[in-house]
């Protein structure tokens, strides 16, 4: 409940993992360009996004996000060759994981954006963050907040 | 004789002692007791018996030790797998679960599969030595120390004491609750089609004992034919009507492992997706963090550092432990459904079924079984090579 005394409107975590050289720049450019999007995500960045493990994504859920974007290099475009690949194949593995479980799968998605594409990551953050607000808080969030 | 690949044979030791301690015609014992005795291998991995309900991983390299252990056990469950070291020669009686694990140990590069000789058994199930024991007590009405050995023939399990035999029908045990574990009643892989010889007693005519020996790679061939040159063991080629009857018991034992399959996955396949979510957080609950599971997992190639065991911090907070998620993770691709996880649980969570349901999703989305050849990488693994056109 709110100071108000109206219900308290769902806002969404999202956490959101950038590479060093792509995705976190192409964050940059939206940020530059005065490009808005929701401020419910929290970006980590990692030099490359074959670097992500996908035991991190499962911690964030297991923490209590809900949802994580997953941001890469386009493929071919990987600054350390193949790391994008690994990204990949460890996204397929972990989203089918997530179907299993039973946690919805607009929670989680992978996308590839270039430095350049500041329009892009702005779009994808404000799709994701709407997506997630339909579907209410992670049912994976701990028991204690 | 002239002992082929992909030809099938009868075989039996020709020791009479052998032929008669082996279930069927003691081929393997004998094999792998002349694969040492000629120095094919120079080690053999086998279970050393202890009582009926429990057998010893041991690694020898006395041929005289091997053929003591000849005989099945039915009522221990095992995977040799992780007891397979490959610095040196050496060969191992192999269940299919047995030689699944082997494969993918390899994959790891936990294993040189060129140093593993695997004489595959085919099977029909093992059975948990605990429920076993609770079994002999209330069903069979005998005190489990007092059997001495046991058998299986023609469906019935028969156990031998002191004052004679009883034997029931493994269908009537499973009624009742009893009888083979869960992993076995749906694993469909009954012959090791993966090992270099494929052993068993299916074809094999009445009365006879004999083993029905399909040889499936050079190395089988290797060792098939040194245990006829050393006069271990005798054989004759198998007719068509033993490879059809083989044929005919493998697809029937199939069908069965389908249909308990879908008797067994039931009570999760009905669930919803957001009630599965539920079913798992339930299921995890119990778990005590012990980390059996992962220990005896034949294809977790991890230490006791491990990162499953590493992110174990807050794990009260969590809906599913760390430690349960990352393991599903890591076995999406490669849970050979073996059963020993759930073997060991003490929370009695029904492990090997929740992994399978997960590994299940990815073998039919990529094609792909885990545990039958090497030719593909497990998923994890991207290789460069493909990358750099
Ligand atoms: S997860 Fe369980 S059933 Fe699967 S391979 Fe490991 S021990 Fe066997
Ligand atoms: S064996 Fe069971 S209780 Fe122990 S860590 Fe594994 S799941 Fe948890
Ligand atoms: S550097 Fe961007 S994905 Fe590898």
């Amino acid at each position: 409940m709110q100071a108000g005394g109206g219900v308290k409107e769902f806002v969404p975590k999202i956490v959101v993992f950038c590479c060093n050289w792509c995705s976190y720049a192409g964050a940059d450019m939206a940020g530059v360009s005065r490009m808005q999007y929701p401020p419910n995500i929290r970006i980590i960045k990692v030099m490359c996004s074959g670097r992500i493990d996908p035991i991190f994504v499962l911690m964030s859920f297991m923490e209590g996000t809900d949802g994580v974007l997953v941001t890469g290099c386009h493929i071919g475009d990987c600054h350390y060759i193949n790391g994008n690949y690994k990204t990949q194949n460890r996204f397929e593995i972990l989203s089918e994981m997530m179907n299993e479980l039973g946690l919805e799968k607009e929670r989680l998605r992978l996308e590839w954006i270039s430095a350049t594409e500041g329009e892009k990551f702005a779009n994808v953050v404000k799709e994701v963050v709407e997506q997630v607000k339909k579907l209410g808080p992670s049912p994976l969030k701990p028991v204690i907040e | 004789m002239n002992i082929g690949t992909g030809k099938c044979y009868l075989a039996w030791a020709t020791d009479e002692k052998t032929r008669e301690k082996g279930s069927s015609g003691g081929f393997v014992s004998a094999a792998l007791a002349a694969a040492l005795d000629k120095g094919v291998v120079e080690r053999v991995l086998v279970l050393k018996k202890h009582d009926v309900f429990k057998g010893i991983p041991t690694v020898t390299s006395d041929p005289k030790e091997v053929l003591d252990c000849a005989g099945a056990l039915h009522m221990t469950a095992i995977n040799l797998a992780k007891y397979v070291d490959s610095d040196v020669r050496i060969a191992l009686p192999a269940k299919p679960c047995d030689a699944r694990g082997v494969i993918e140990r390899a994959k790891r590069n936990q294993v040189n599969l060129d140093n593993v000789y695997m004489i595959g058994l085919n099977c029909a199930g093992t059975m948990h030595p605990v429920k076993a024991r609770k079994m002999v007590k209330e069903v069979y009405n005998l005190d489990p120390n007092a059997v001495l050995s046991e058998e299986i023939s023609k469906g019935k399990l028969i156990l031998k004491t002191s004052e004679g035999e009883k034997s029931i029908k493994i269908d009537e045990l499973e009624r009742q609750g009893y009888g083979r574990r869960d992993a076995c009643k749906y694993c469909d892989i009954n012959v090791p089609k993966m090992t270099d010889l494929a052993c068993g007693n299916w074809g094999v005519p009445r009365g006879r004992k004999a083993t029905f020996v399909e040889v499936l790679t050079e190395k089988g061939r290797e060792i098939f034919k040194n245990a006829v040159d050393a006069g271990y063991v005798e054989c004759e080629p198998a007719s068509d009507k033993s490879i059809e009857i083989r044929e005919k018991i493998d697809q029937a034992m199939k069908k069965l492992a389908h249909e308990w399959h879908e008797k067994l996955f039931e009570p999760i396949n009905k669930l919803s997706d957001s009630e599965r979510l539920e079913y798992y957080i339930n299921a995890f609950a119990g778990c005590t963090g012990c980390g059996a599971c992962k220990k005896v997992c034949p294809v977790c190639p991890c230490g006791d550092d491990a990162k499953c065991t590493m992110t174990e911090f807050q794990s009260e907070v969590h809906r599913i432990r760390m430690f349960n998620m990352i393991r599903l993770l890591h076995l999406m691709d490669s849970c050979i459904g073996c059963g020993r996880c759930e073997d060991v649980c003490p929370a009695g969570i029904p492990l090997t079924m929740i992994h399978m349901r997960f590994t299940e999703r990815v073998q039919k989305k990529l094609d792909y079984v885990p545990g039958i050849d090497m030719k593909k990488p497990p998923f994890f693994e991207t290789e460069l090579k493909e990358v750099q056109k």
